[in-house]
This record gives structure tokens, sequence and C-alpha cells, in this order.
């Protein structure tokens, strides 16, 4: 089979034919008034909307603040997280005395810091960047010392066998031993740092899609809504979606998936 | 011998381990003052939480949060379970919905507020849509995976003893899922609690998220701060109740 | 007690009638059974041989009313067609361990087929019945994940006893088992038949089993697959795990199904 036939063959027709239909629905049941929500727009006025908020800059400029302080403090967040894991799971004295604490403080759940940040800092960057990076560190930390702790002992026989130094040791071993879990750690912070930007610009920072979003609801514009909506979406799936290319490229072992293991 | 549920739980850490976090609430007492409004003392936090409960606040918006919380996570399991049943059973509606479920999922529960604000108005009809959305698909997509490892066998055996559909699902489908889903329901458990917070911090609409918002704006950080701690025992509480009740139902099972 | 020869009573349990079976596979559909013609009369104990693959399955899930066949086919139970397991017959699987329900203890397992249809004191009485036929009345009260395999196919076997049918239809039961208990467990069912009296199809690879616990065996062959060949097993019954596979009688047949299985394909 030749290869444009056989990926024409792996879409799938019928799943995005369904959601073509619901949207063509959707559309017909706000256009004939069948639903008569007073907030509910139609798919071709969201569509339009974005159109325009595109074509303003505005989507854009929301857009870039959002990405930017994501990738900032996810960035921050996964060098002190790796850095400082690795020193932890390295030491079993460090971890023994620092471990209960790490667990506790992680049972916070994250978005209730918010208001804390809020308070220490206004309405600014640093709050929002303060925030991300803060909760973003968690997962990374303790994924990191996770792998760390997991790497197999007999792989760390045979470092010592060639009689590895340290750092070498760390570098060559250690930390390809433990990139599955520091990968998974990255990109659930990846997450977390996005819902946390747009959740802070919607209290605390007046810029950004989240921000963007609340204004267009205290305006009364739903198209406008939706369409910031659907762009935060479509920035968490391409994030999501860069990372685990990246990592692919990069680590190409640490990120094989196992089979999915199903009868029949 | 009962089911071990120790297996996939990791035993809480030496409790040594505590010493950096006593040590650094030790300091903050001793070195904070009173009156900063950004960081005040532990001591302070206990006197809010206080304030908080004598003047009857406290208590209904933790109750307010665990309604929301309850109610969203019942709303989540059935229409979950339900739907990743349908979906798991037939690979047509699975490959039909598979996309459009995708996109929904990936539809983030912060940004879907404003829109059920708009659409809803304030209340908790809004806060339990937000929050059910958004704890379903750990249900869903694990009922999904479940109803793929049954055994057809045991269909057949359904079948063929003559037990009529309805039979067949009380007695053998849905016990063949359980396991499934309260897997679902364990990992739903916490989103559900975070988004429940994260809607009432966000919208002020009553609970605990509201009252550390109304905290926040009125500058009461002891209050806020103590208002987190008490979050925070929730999300410890929610976890264990949830560990039981997996226990419970995974009891008299063979390990898997 | 002793009886020779088969009874051919005049009352058929299963009869089959230009029995077709398509069912898809990787290549697109497959026509697995064409024409099968078969009648089983009643109390009588059929095996289906074949080699793998052949259709022996397939054949017992048509008349099982598991499995639909092609239009054209009729597939009768005791004069009424067959369409979804028929009241009276019930299907023993291979796969013991997928076929009981690990959250019920064996008592449960065993009353599965009986809820809800007849008074609880009645559904107790049966089960205890069953259990004492299988030699199990003591471990009532475990869970089937803690017996042995060939316990385990007896509780199944239990449960299709409770139910009191008139026929029952085996998909290779005992081939999970190792050969004493596959000893033991024969000659249960041999007792429970002799007891009850149902009719039994049974499908096996197993040949010396065969032999040695029906009346007649039909072997399977072909693609699409038909009744080849087919046997008169004509050996006294009580039957005895060593003198029975000691007689001429027992070799002569057993020669002839294994050459029809092994050499006899076109």
């Amino acid at each position: 089979m030749t290869s444009p036939a056989r990926l024409l063959r792996r879409v799938n027709w019928l799943g995005l034919g369904t959601l073509g239909l619901l949207a063509a629905l959707w559309e017909a049941a706000v256009r004939s008034g069948a639903v008569a929500y007073q907030f509910l727009p139609a798919p071709s006025a969201i569509a339009g909307s974005a159109g325009d908020l595109v074509a303003s800059g505005e989507m854009g400029a929301a857009v870039l603040h959002t990405l930017q302080v994501t990738l900032l403090g996810w960035a921050l967040a996964a060098a002190l997280g790796i850095g400082l894991g690795l020193l932890l799971g390295l030491s079993p004295t460090a971890w023994r005395y620092s471990m209960a604490s790490i667990e506790v403080v992680r049972a916070i759940p994250p978005v209730s810091l918010v208001p804390v940040a809020l308070l220490a800092f206004g309405f600014s960057i640093r709050m929002e960047l303060t925030i991300i990076f803060f909760v973003s560190a968690w997962p990374v930390l303790v994924n990191t010392i996770g792998g760390v702790r997991g790497v197999r002992s007999e792989l760390l026989d045979v470092a010592r066998m060639l009689r590895m130094s340290r750092a070498t040791r760390i570098a060559k071993v250690v930390l390809p031993a433990a990139m599955p879990a520091i990968l998974v750690g990255l990109r659930l912070a990846l997450s977390l740092s996005l819902v946390l930007a747009v959740v802070a610009e919607m209290i605390g920072n007046p810029h950004g899609l989240g921000n963007a979003l609340m204004s267009a609801q205290q305006a009364l514009q739903p198209e406008q809504m939706f369409a910031y909506v659907l762009a935060i979406g479509v920035l968490g799936i391409g994030l999501n979606a860069v990372v685990a290319l990246a990592a692919a490229r990069l680590v190409p072992s640490a990120s094989a998936r196992r089979p999915e293991g199903g009868r029949r | 011998m009962t089911a071990s549920r120790s297996r996939c739980r990791p035993s809480f850490p030496p409790l040594r381990g505590l010493l950096p976090l006593g040590l650094l609430l030790l300091a903050w007492q001793l070195l904070g003052s009173e009156s900063s409004p950004y960081f005040p003392p532990p001591s302070t936090w206990a006197r809010g939480l206080q304030r908080l409960w004598e003047n009857g606040t406290l208590g209904p918006a933790a109750r307010e949060t665990l309604v929301t919380f309850t109610l969203s996570l019942g709303l989540a399991t059935v229409a979950g379970s339900v739907l990743g049943l349908a979906v798991g059973a037939f690979r047509r509606v699975d490959r039909a919905v598979g996309p459009t479920l995708e996109f929904a999922r990936a539809m983030p529960p912060v940004a879907m507020v404003p829109i059920a604000v708009l659409l809803i108005g304030y209340g908790e009809a809004m806060k339990v849509a937000v929050v059910t959305l958004a704890a379903v698909w750990p249900i869903l997509l694990n009922a999904r995976a479940g109803v793929r490892t049954i055994d057809p066998v045991l269909v057949d055996t359904a079948c063929s003893l003559r037990l009529g559909w309805f039979d067949t699902v009380c007695k053998c489908t849905a016990p063949a899922l359980a396991p499934s889903i309260i897997l679902g329901v364990r990992v739903a458990a916490p989103v559900a609690l975070v988004i429940t917070l994260l809607v009432e911090i966000v919208t002020r609409v009553g609970g605990l998220g509201g009252l550390i918002a109304l905290s926040q704006r009125n500058y009461l950080s002891g209050q806020v701060y103590g208002l987190i701690l008490v979050a925070g025992l929730f999300s410890f509480l929610v976890n264990g109740l949830v560990a039981l009740l997996e226990g419970a139902v995974l009891r008299n099972r063979p390990r898997s | 007690m002793t009886t020779t020869g088969t009874r051919v009573r005049q009352v058929t349990a299963f009869e089959s009638h230009g029995v077709g079976v398509e069912l898809d596979s990787s290549e697109g559909r497959r026509r697995i059974l064409a024409g099968v013609d078969l009648r089983v009369a009643d109390g009588e104990f059929l095996t289906v041989m074949g080699r793998s693959g052949a259709g022996k399955t397939t054949l017992l899930r048509v008349l099982g009313g598991l499995l639909a066949p092609t239009r054209g086919s009729e597939v009768r139970f005791q004069g009424r067609p067959v369409d979804g397991p028929p009241d009276g017959a019930v299907f023993v699987f291979q796969n013991y361990a997928a076929s009981l329900l690990p959250w019920r203890t064996v008592e449960r397992n065993v009353a599965l087929g009986l809820e809800r249809r007849m008074a609880k004191a009645e559904i107790r009485a049966r089960v205890a019945e069953a259990l004492a036929m299988v030699g199990l009345a003591d471990r009532a009260n475990d869970y089937p994940w803690r017996l042995s395999g060939g316990m385990q196919q007896r509780v199944q076997l239990a449960r299709a006893l409770a139910v009191r049918p008139s026929a029952l239809l085996m998909d290779e039961p005992f081939g999970a088992l190792d050969a004493m208990t596959k000893g033991a467990l024969q000659d249960q069912l041999l007792g429970v038949r002799q007891r009850t009296g149902a009719t039994v199809v049974f499908v096996t690879h197993d040949i010396d089993e065969a032999v040695y616990l029906s009346d007649r065996i039909v072997v399977l062959d072909g693609s699409p697959a038909t009744i080849a060949r087919e046997f008169e097993v004509d050996l006294p019954r009580p039957r005895h795990q060593l003198t029975t596979k000691e007689r001429p009688e027992f070799l002569e047949v057993r020669r002839a199904v294994y050459d029809a299985i092994v050499d006899g394909h076109d």
C-alpha cells in the first residue's frame, strides 16, 4: 500500500465525521432558535469572533503572554525540581530527613495557594510566575526523586565496577535511567503550569488568556469567550504534543510506550 | 487472603522527614511579625481559624465544599461508568465518539468556569457542572479499559444460563467492571476536590474556596493560611476514604 | 447394570440440518461450517472431534444457541428451533477460571442460574444436591480462585447440574487439567450422566477420552467443515479407566478415529 493511501486509511473518518456532525447540529440548533440560551453562540459566530481576535492581534498578545509565563515558570520549576530531586534521590540521609515534609506540603491543593500569592505579590507578573514555579516544582521534584531512587541496583553496581567518578555515574547512568520518571514529572508540571497561569490571570494578573477570558465574560461576549477557551485548549494540546515529540526524539528509549494490554 | 491494596499505595516516608517542615514553622513563628500582611506566623493561622469557627462561617463553608465534591464525584462516577461501558463495548461507538471526547477532554476545566457561569449562572448547579465535567474523564477512561478486559467467556456463561440482560449486567458485567471503576474514582477524587476549590476561588461562590478568596480580599492573611491547611486536610481525608472504599470493593477478589 | 449397544431412543435431543456458519476473520468472512447434518438422540453421549480449527467449538456453540448459523440452516432442540440458548441445555466452558465469578463463593456461583426463578429454599436444596454430585459439598463457602483447577471445573459442572438440564454441551472441559484429575472428572461425569440421564455433546482433542466417554464420535473435516466420519462406540457401560481401555474394541475404535483425524484429509 502506498504511503499516502495508508495514511488516509488510518485517519478516523467516522470520528471526525461525528465531530463535524455535532458542530453542524449545534449550528442548526442555535440558528433555528430551537436552543435559545441567551449566551450560547453558534460555532460560526465563534469562528468569526476568533478570526477577528486574531486579526486585531488581541489573541496573539494574550497567547504570547500566557505561553511565555507558562514556559518560564515551568523551566524554572524544572531546573529546581531536577536539581533538588537529584540531591534528595541520591542521598538516603537527605531523603529520610525531608521526604515526609515534601509529602505533607504536596497534599495542599495547588489552586488554594493562588490567594496567598495574591496577598504577597498583588496583581502582577511576579505573582503569576511565583505561583507557577512553586506549584509546578513539586511534580518534577517528586518524580525525579522517585526516578533516581528507582534506578536498578544492578546498574549502579556496573557503574561502580567500571570505577566511574561520581559525576560520571550521575550523568551516564543515574540520569538516563531516571529519565522516564523525570519526563512524566515534566509533562505533569507543564499541564499544571498552564492551568495555574490561566487561573492566576483570571483572578490576579491583567494580561494573558485567563484575563481575556474573564474580560469577555464580564463584557457579555460569549463568542469571544468560546474563542479564548478554544485557544487555551489548543495551547494545552500543542504544548503537550511538543514536549512528547521532543522527548521521543531526544530520549527515545525513555518514552517508549508499553503495549496496551487488552484481550481478544 | 484479602486482596492486596498496599501494592499500589506507597507507605509514608520516615517521620523524621517532618523535621524541616517543623523547623520552618518554628522559625516562621519566632521570626515572623504578627502584623505582616504577607507571611503571618502560624499562631495567626490558628487564631484565624478559631475566629471563623466561632462566628459560624467555617462549618457551613466546609460543608458546602463537601456537598459539591460528593455530588459531583457521584455524578461523574455514574456518567463515566455508563459512557465508558458504552464506548468500550462497541468499537464503532468508540471510533465515532473518540475525537469528540478527546476534544472535550482537552478543554481545561478552569477555562470552562466562565462559560458555565454565563450559561448557568452563579450557583451550586454551575459548580457541580464544572467539577463533574472535570472528574468524569479518569472514570470514563478506566471503565472503557475495564470493559475491554472482560473475558468473553463471562458473557457466554451468562448467556448460556439464560440470565437476561438485566441480570447479566447486575451480576456479571458490573462486578467485573468494579475494580476498573474504583481505580478511576481513586484518580478522579483528588481532581474533583481541586476543581471544586478552584471554582470556588475563582467565582467566590461559597465553600472553602470562596472563604479563602474572601479572606484574601480582606487581607486576613492568617485566615488564608489557616484555610489552606484545612483544604490540605480535606485532601488527606478524601484520599484516605477512597482508599478504604477501594479496599472494600476489592475484598475477596484474587490478586489479578 | 450394564447395557450393550447404544440406546437409540425415538426422542431427539439436538438436530441440525444443513448448518453453515460464517465468521469474520482478518481475511474477511470465512465459511467455517457448511451443510452439517447431525442428529443427537436423547441420553446419548456424542463427541465431536477434528483437527485444531476445524470448527468443533463453533458447532457446539451453534447447538447451544450462542452463535447464529447462516440463513437456511436449521437447528432444533427437542423439536423446537434454537435461537438463543434453549431451555434445558447448558454450556460448560473450557476456561473455568473466566467462567466462574471470582467475587462469589462456590455456593453462590452454583446458584447463579437459579436465582429469581424459584424459592430460596429450593435454590439452596438444588445447590447442595449439585455440589454433592461433584463431591464439593464441603467447599461451598470458599471462593473459586482458592480451589485447584480440577475443583473449579467441578464447580462449573455443579452450576450446570443445578439447573437440571436435559443436555450438557461441553467444550474441552478437561483440556486444561492434568491426567490424574482428568480421569477422575471423566468418571464423575459418567456417574452424573448415569444418574440424570442427560444428553452430552462433548468436544475434545483427546482421542482416548473421546472413545472412553462416548456412545458415538463424529469427526469434522474439510474447509468449510462437514461431518466427515462417524463412529459407533460399542463398549459396555459402566466404563472403567483400566479395563475398558484394555478391550480390543476400544483399541479398534481408537485406531479408526486416529486414522480419520490424522490421515483423513484430502
